[in-house]
């Protein structure tokens, strides 16, 4: 059969035309919202028109069939609307308040989790990892499965003094900018790239590669025409390999997870934060990593019962300070916690005020 | 079909969370390239380590982006993963769909690709997972003729996106979705014809909640803001204190100017000192209302940790109105981007850019003046650059004190 | 200078630097406004017009796009040759 004719440069299409009516005609006109369940909000407009959002989770990994379920479910509460979110969520939407309830006693007979509204945890987002990705350290969606069965009353019910958001990146490039949650996995190398010397000439440009380094570890190797790198200034943050494919970097056995708490991206309260490091690191365990989920697990719990009402966990860590929080989670303070990098004049201690 | 044995991952079929093994196992029941990821990821997890090359060279003619390369080191062994190219189509705004046009979009993919999706990549796009070299032009011809273009990769500006913004909720202080869908639709020679130096993102948040992480992942960050006073309903404050807010302790202590007073009957703000941090209306959107002037501020610079450090974006423009056409920030974009074009070096992001050369000579480019706004605090060392003009200016402004016999500073 | 004549040009440059440095759109534009005084953007849309049918192609490696004389393989894939 003939293809039809391709159109270039057309950009996506309106937004307008997929809007619902009752968000056509309260446009910007919206008044409050208000949280009712972790699955569920209304928002109210000026004109008194409301709008139900019934939220529901997903694997952010899916099949075309489950989004065809997604649509059928759609069309049956919500004459056909239906959006996602940042963090990966569906939401169904309705104006008709009868239509709650049994949308949301068919989603839950279809096996549908509802949640991750308000002060608790939404879904984590996350990278492709070994699913689809070359530079991957670790699989993301693995990991994000193994962490929210663990933290999954959170989502459904169980609050905590302000939302937690998580985030996992299969390796430092951190593709979903994952620097700024409150509590983040990322996974690490932990050995100098091995060169196949042979492919670098037609695979590599030299000044590309050496400037790729951010420690200046690697240098010419004439002889090879290739590069060499000087083991002890390497970070392992690969991106020598990003830019020179035969500069491999991956290692079963030594490929590992860091973990990295306390960012936010509001200006609620306090000024947006980067994460910082408390966990350098943890063998990578698949399928379930009990390791990992179980720190992070920790962590979040530790949070809920220091942390005061609407203190997001950097929040709480800087009011009590860094040295409480190693102390209160019992968490091993290492070297690599010590900035040796850009960040270290903002971020040693220069005042003999702290706690013990 | 093969039947690969995958007992590691199954493993992840367990549990309450919705399983994204469930769903490569769904595509699977009918997708040989389904099928095959599946039997590969197993592989991954029993070996501990990764198998897809670095991205290769294919698109659709004419375009320099939108398809990303992806090939298995083990397509022998697992053919139907042999070629499995990401395909971005570039999402509406606000990821607002009917079921009629998401049906469409499976359809199509289901004919040419593996039925696997991310609904959404971290940039925004739809992603769909898995499609061959030689099917790329006809997805392409596919979904071009029913109204969707592809999304953007490589160095070019990469899919916009943006928060839910008026369309559900009370705090946009602009129309996120209008200005995303105008800047998407301005641009698209950007994004669809790489010509940048690298990667360059638009977020797009309508408030300092900032949804859609903006501040900490977007070259540049658009984050709505307003001149005016927080309007206060004086019954709604009672009625939030009657539910069992402590109002003094959760809002008044609180705020970060210290600018609110509640004394157990009136709240009161003094607006000159607030910062517009948005506690305050979100914990009590019913009582307190931003009014005024809105607008945005537009922060620059922000990106992931590689190469140098993670780097938030910095303020340069306090404040702008946004409104149709847009031609005040259009015409922003393009001075940024051609002072980005000048200064440059492959792979560097602006933000990176601005570090070495200098937020001087950013600035004086794009022609924003100097504001205490931009910064959290002025320099500390004293090494600073005096141009001619510079000195001449000081003198002048001497010369006028002469003159008028008083200082001005 | 005529636009075939001018693309000619620009696939030798293009042909110069194959195998020794990936171009940037901005290196083209650039390096033949600097051989032949045409200005950037007549350039500019030559160089579009023989990426849009296969003369030239975009390319993406070291983490960067560049511009490039297509494979065989390519033009195949693309219909453009047998």
């Amino acid at each position: 059969m003939a293809l039809p004719q391709r159109k270039t440069d057309i950009g996506p299409p309106n937004f307008e035309q997929f809007l619902p009516p009752v968000i056509k005609k309260n446009y910007g006109k919206w008044k409050y919202h208000e949280v009712l369940t972790p699955g569920t909000m209304v928002h109210v407009a000026e004109s008194g028109d409301k709008l139900w959002t019934v939220r529901v989770a997903s694997p952010r990994l899916i099949a075309t069939d489950t989004i065809r379920e997604h649509c059928d479910i759609a069309e049956k509460y919500c004459d056909g609307h239906l959006r996602y979110t940042t963090r990966n969520n569906v939401e169904f939407l309705v104006s008709d308040e009868s239509k709650l309830e049994p949308l949301k006693k068919d989603l839950t007979a279809r096996g549908f989790k509802m949640g991750g509204i308000g002060y608790g945890i939404s879904n984590i987002v996350h990278t492709q990892g070994w699913v689809h990705c070359h530079s991957a350290a670790t699989d993301a969606s693995g990991l994000v499965k193994s962490m929210m069965d663990e933290l999954y009353e959170y989502f459904e019910s169980k609050r905590l003094p302000n939302k937690l958001r998580l985030a996992v990146a299969c390796c430092v490039n951190m593709c979903g900018a994952v620097h700024c949650s409150d509590i983040a996995i990322v996974a690490v190398h932990t050995k100098i790239p091995t060169i196949a010397h042979a492919n670098f000439k037609n695979m590599c440009e030299l000044p590309t590669v050496i400037g790729s380094c951010p420690t200046r570890a690697i240098s010419p190797d004439t002889a090879q025409k290739s590069v060499k790198i000087n083991p002890e200034k390497c970070m392992f943050c690969g991106n020598c390999f990003t830019v020179c494919p035969p500069m491999s970097i991956k290692d079963p056995e030594r490929d590992g997870i860091a973990i990295v708490v306390g960012g936010k991206v509001s200006t609620l309260r306090t000024n947006p934060k980067f994460s910082k490091l408390v966990i350098p690191y943890i063998s990578n365990e698949p399928p379930r990593w009990p390791k990992v989920v179980a720190a992070v697990k920790h962590i979040v719990e530790v949070y809920a019962a220091n942390a005061r009402k609407h203190e997001r966990v950097g929040e709480w860590i800087e009011r009590v300070g860094w040295e409480r929080f190693f102390s209160l989670t019992g968490i091993d303070f290492t070297f690599h916690s010590i900035d040796d990098f850009t960040f270290m004049r903002d971020t040693l201690r220069t005042s003999p005020a702290f706690k013990w | 079909m093969k039947k690969y044995n995958t007992p590691l991952i199954d493993d992840l079929e367990k549990g309450p969370w919705p399983s994204f093994v469930t769903e490569m196992k769904k595509a699977a029941k009918n997708n040989e390239m389904a099928n095959d990821a599946l039997g590969h990821l197993e592989k991954c997890y029993s070996t501990k380590v990764g198998y897809w090359k670095h991205g290769g060279i294919v698109g659709v003619l004419g375009y320099g982006g939108g398809v990303i390369g992806r090939y298995s080191e083990l397509g022998e062994e697992f053919p139907g993963v042999a070629h499995f190219h990401t395909v971005r189509l570039n999402q509406p705004s606000g990821f607002f769909y009917t079921s009629k046009a998401l049906k469409e979009i499976c359809d199509i993919w289901d004919k040419y690709g593996s039925g696997l999706t991310n609904m959404h990549g971290s940039t925004g796009d739809v992603v769909l997972l898995g499609c061959r070299t030689e099917s790329l032009e006809a997805v392409f011809a596919e979904y071009s003729s029913r109204g969707w273009d592809l999304g953007s990769s490589g160095s070019a500006l990469r899919t916009p996106s943006c928060c839910v913004g008026p369309a559900r909720c009370e705090w946009a202080n602009y129309d996120t979705l209008g200005l995303n869908y105008a800047l998407t639709q301005e641009f698209q020679d950007e994004m669809h014809r790489p010509s940048f130096s690298y990667k360059f993102k638009f977020k797009l948040s309508g408030c300092a909640c900032d949804c859609v992480a903006s501040l900490a992942r977007s070259d540049m960050s658009i984050i709505g803001t307003w001149k005016g006073n927080i309007v206060i309903d004086q019954a709604e404050v009672k009625n939030y204190a009657k539910n069992g807010m402590d109002i003094n302790a959760e809002i008044v202590n609180m705020c970060p100017t210290q600018c609110i007073s509640y004394d157990g009957k009136e709240m009161k703000i003094d607006n000159a000192e607030c910062n517009r941090c948005m506690h305050c209306i979100a914990k009590m959107t019913k009582a307190l209302k931003p009014s005024g002037e809105k607008g945005a501020t537009i922060c620059i610079g922000s990106k992931a940790p590689i190469v140098v450090g993670s780097l938030l974006s910095w303020v340069i423009v306090p404040f702008i109105k946004l409104e149709p056409p847009y031609t005040e920030l259009k015409d922003l974009i393009r001075k940024i981007w051609d002072w980005w074009d000048e200064n440059a070096k492959p792979r560097e992001r602006i933000g990176e850019v601005i570090e070495m050369k200098g937020m001087r000579s950013f600035l004086e480019y794009i022609g924003v003046p100097p504001m205490p706004q931009q910064i959290k605090e002025p320099r500390k060392d004293p090494f600073m650059f005096y141009t001619e003009d510079d000195i001449a200016s000081f003198k002048t402004k001497e010369a006028e004190e002469k003159k008028t016999g008083k200082y001005k500073f | 200078m005529e636009t075939a004549e001018l693309q000619d040009k620009i696939f030798a440059f293009v042909q110069a630097a194959q195998g020794k440095k990936k171009l940037k759109e901005k290196d083209i534009i650039n390096g033949m406004n600097a051989e032949t005084g045409i200005d950037k953007d007549v350039v500019k849309k030559a160089m579009r017009g023989m990426i849009d049918v296969g003369r030239l192609m975009y390319s993406y490696g070291g983490g960067a796009s560049s511009v490039e004389i297509p494979s065989e393989e390519y033009l195949r894939e693309k219909g453009l040759i047998k």
